[in-house]
């Protein structure tokens, strides 16, 4: 063990001494450890962040400053960690849609998962399609049904995967949708609430209305914890299943052994009382994946939503 | 619900504490230019992880609360409005400053503060179920005709010439639409940097237009300022401090009026409290009957547009009790703090937690009357400032300034932002174009945008649509109205100096 330590910290030096000085990485953490957040304060995100620099704080020792770096869902907080020290005192808590489906609807957001490393995931978004609770369909084939009788009804959608979902749903059916732009998850319950729009994309935020609103479909490969009977797209048909997860990304090159220790502190996070109090309130699953799971779904997942984009015609602007 | 109950929940003096901590953290971050009561609360939420409940919301809503008055102090005695929805307050107020009557100035934002900020609580405690069933009535179609018929209005504020003050808003609506188009995501004039995609904050901005261009141009004119310094202290007179009964007379229907105002419009989705402060400044100004002294320091002014200002906060959590639905940026932060602390906030709240919901009420009111305690004690100290001559504050507060401009985003890009619209905020002052109406086309443009294209979509492309939705129709009319009776000769804009500067020199001249 001790000898792996140092072959492994002689190699971090010799790789690294020439931009940064040696790094120790056996000691880390020794110093306060800044963590970027592709939001502004206070979103969902945001607070999920913040609950886990308390936890990894407290499991490392040493305090965390939450930075708030918003743009671009993040992609100006990621850039700024492209050139930061590979050192682990500068991390970046974001989604990782940043990196897994950004690039393929944003020339500017030209990030590959083979530029980061990372340290772990620990939420799952539950995205699906949400509509009304009285609305008269329960599932995509009978909301086809629904939309060919009742033509130019309403869709809201927030992000450009939001518009190709229904898109695809329209090329494959023939039916005719309206689709109404909202820029924030808040808008986009309220134009459901209102009735303005009889289906939206949503980031999981509607599970908060269990009284008004249901899932249509999961939009994700797997079923929601909080809607298990609700099947998702993929299994109603459409080959469109893309995940996103909060994820806790490195610059490229930080030692494996400051990965590790990271790693192990926002596992911390499955069990920590105050973490689990923040991701109930929003409906949020913690669903952990260790620094070796989070590289595997970051590449698999990106290849996969390539090619559902490439199939879709969608070019990056 | 029993507020008696709340209110003996809320009287002790550990949660009497946390709120005027709240209070205390709200009304600094306010006076600082730059910092808001978005950040301020947001920053806030993990602190109160650890309290009471009642403790934990009180305190975040004292934050709330007490940054939308702290905003007037730094409008008025610097010219550089704490957040934006005070920029109408620096017209009047700090010509009063400046005039030796910076005491009086400070006590009446002060007082209509308050007074909008406790009324519009009572709004939401005693009207928040019936009001918001017609909250959700406002659609993006409603929203679009509401918001055309704002911007017709307060184009009203354009200053000397209606030309010059239409030009000023285009230029507003321009700026506001760098960024991610919201419907096909191609970004617009951004040149492909990437801190553009997102838009022009409005934070930088306003800091840049309002108080960076203010401050280089006083310092342009230094030896006119120490003059002016010289003849001008805090004044010592008594009727200089305090504020006269028929002082008082003339502005209760304003601070009604003004509470009104923003009460409406914080219910309203998606309007915010800048709206808020500048419908109410300029139907005073229409219903004075003096209206071209308004901006040489009109106690009116400040009333109306601190009023509205305040009223806006409480307001605007109706939709957010009543229905779950948060209107407004500060309501999305604070839902995530209710949540947290195990009030979900929605109609089945005052079912469920009854007594949580009269605590909350209770600590709003409270709230409301240590924001009177600590804002007597605070300006007292802030009013100093007034003796400090001027040329020795202008660093100060452009260091403050940068600081609440790179806070915004955390990047230096936020103070290049800056800096580039403190040049057209200095044009735009030597040139006579109000900085106002720009300020408002910029605010109100990027709704209007969003909420016409999600019109055309809801309208299934047909205008004839439009006859299922009444209140849209009805502020088209009123917008058409407002149209005709500009077009008559009856501008609502008579002779507006936007900058005190100019308006000393002139009274030298």
């Amino acid at each position: 063990m001790i000898k792996r330590r140092t072959l492994l910290g002689v190699a971090t030096a010799l790789s690294f001494s020439a931009f940064s000085g040696p790094v120790l990485a056996d000691d880390y953490p020794t110093g306060p450890i800044t963590m970027l957040v592709g939001y502004g304060a206070g979103g969902q995100t945001d607070l999920i962040a913040r609950a886990t620099a308390n936890v990894i704080s407290k499991q490392l020792g040493q305090p965390i400053n939450v930075i708030n770096k918003p743009g671009v869902g993040g992609a100006v907080a990621a850039r700024e960690l492209t050139h930061a020290n590979p050192d682990g005192y500068t991390i970046l808590f974001n989604s990782n849609a940043l990196i897994n489906l950004a690039p393929f609807v944003m020339k500017n957001a030209d990030f590959k998962p083979d530029e980061f490393d990372y340290a772990g995931m620990i939420t799952a978004f539950q995205l699906a399609l949400a509509a009304p609770k009285d609305a008269p369909f329960n599932n995509l084939a009978e909301y086809v049904e629904w939309a060919k009788k009742n033509p130019g009804s309403s869709y809201a959608a927030l992000a450009p995967e939001a518009r190709l979902y229904i898109n695809e749903i329209m090329k494959k059916t023939g039916i005719q949708v309206n689709i109404v732009p909202v820029q924030s998850g808040s808008e986009m319950i309220n134009a459901l609430l209102g009735g303005q729009v009889m289906l939206a994309y949503s980031g999981g935020i509607h599970y908060r209305y269990p009284d008004q609103l249901k899932s249509i479909a999961a939009t994700t490969t797997f079923r929601h914890p909080s809607a298990p009977t609700v099947p998702t797209i993929e299994e109603q048909g459409f080959q469109l299943g893309m995940d996103t997860r909060t994820t806790l990304i490195l610059p490229k090159g930080t030692p494996k052994a400051v990965i590790d220790k990271l790693s192990a502190a926002l596992k911390a996070c499955q069990t920590d009382a105050d973490f689990k109090k923040v991701a109930d309130a929003a409906d949020i699953p913690i669903q952990y994946l260790d620094a070796a799971e989070a590289t595997k779904e970051m590449t698999a997942s990106t290849a996969k939503n390539k090619a559902i984009m490439k199939a879709a015609g969608i070019v990056s602007k | 619900m029993d507020i008696i109950t709340g209110f003996a929940d809320v009287l002790t003096p550990k949660i009497l504490m946390w709120i005027a901590i709240g209070v205390t953290i709200g009304y600094l971050v306010g006076a600082l230019p730059g910092l808001g009561k978005a950040t301020g609360v947001a920053v806030s939420i993990p602190l109160t992880f650890y309290l009471h409940p009642v403790a934990a919301l009180g305190m975040l809503i004292g934050i709330a609360k007490g940054s939308a008055a702290g905003s007037a102090v730094s409008a008025i005695l610097i010219n550089t409005p704490g957040e934006p929805a005070s920029a109408p307050t620096a017209l009047d107020g700090y010509p009063l400053a400046r005039q030796g009557k910076a005491q009086k100035a400070l006590k009446m934002g002060l007082y209509a503060s308050v007074i909008g900020d406790f009324l519009s609580t009572l709004v939401l405690i005693f009207l928040a179920a019936p009001l918001a069933s017609y909250a959700l009535l406002i659609g993006p179609v409603e929203l679009c005709a509401i918001l055309l018929f704002s911007l017709t209005f307060i184009g009203g504020l354009s200053g000397r010439s209606l030309i010059k003050g239409l030009i000023a808003a285009a230029f507003g609506v321009f700026f506001a639409t760098v960024g991610i188009e919201p419907e096909t995501f191609v970004p617009r004039l951004t040149f492909g940097l990437l801190e553009l995609d997102d838009g022009i904050k409005l934070v930088p901005m306003a800091i840049g237009m309002l108080a960076v261009a203010e401050m280089i141009a006083q310092a342009g004119n230094l030896k006119a300022l120490d003059a002016e310094f010289e003849q001008i202290k805090d004044g010592t007179a008594h009727e200089d401090r305090v504020i006269l009964r028929s002082e008082w007379r003339r502005c209760i229907p304003v601070i009604l009026r003004g509470t009104f105002i923003g009460s409406v419009v914080g219910i309203l989705p998606g309007l915010g409290a800048s709206v808020g402060s500048f419908l109410s400044y300029a139907a005073t100004r229409k219903a004075s009957k003096t209206p071209e002294k308004f901006g040489t320091g009109m106690i009116e002014g400040i009333a109306a547009a601190e009023s509205a200002d305040n009223a806006v906060v409480p307001s605007s959590l109706v939709p957010l009790f009543a229905l779950g639905i948060p209107g407004s940026v500060i309501a999305a932060i604070l839902i995530a703090a209710f949540i947290l602390h195990g009030l979900t906030p929605g109609p089945l709240m005052f079912k469920q937690q009854p007594r949580l919901v009269a605590d909350v009420y209770a600590a709003m009111l409270c709230a409301s009357l240590i924001m009177l305690i600590i804002g007597s004690v605070g300006q007292r100290l802030f009013a100093m400032v007034i003796r400090v001559p001027l040329r020795l504050i202008i660093p100060g507060v452009l260091l403050l300034c940068s600081i609440g401009a790179y806070l915004e985003t955390s990047t230096v890009f936020s103070i290049w932002v800056m800096l580039f619209f403190t040049g057209l905020g200095l044009l735009s002052r030597k040139l006579d174009f109000s900085f106002v109406t720009f300020l408002i086309g910029f605010v109100i443009g990027p709704n209007l945008e969003l909420s016409f294209r999600q019109s055309i979509q809801i309208l299934n492309h047909d205008p004839a649509n439009l006859i299922h939705h009444p209140i849209a129709m009805a502020f088209g009319f009123l917008t058409l109205g407002t149209i005709w009776w500009v077009g008559r000769g009856h501008s609502p804009v008579v002779a507006a100096p936007t900058s005190a500067t100019r308006n000393s020199r002139e009274e030298e001249a």
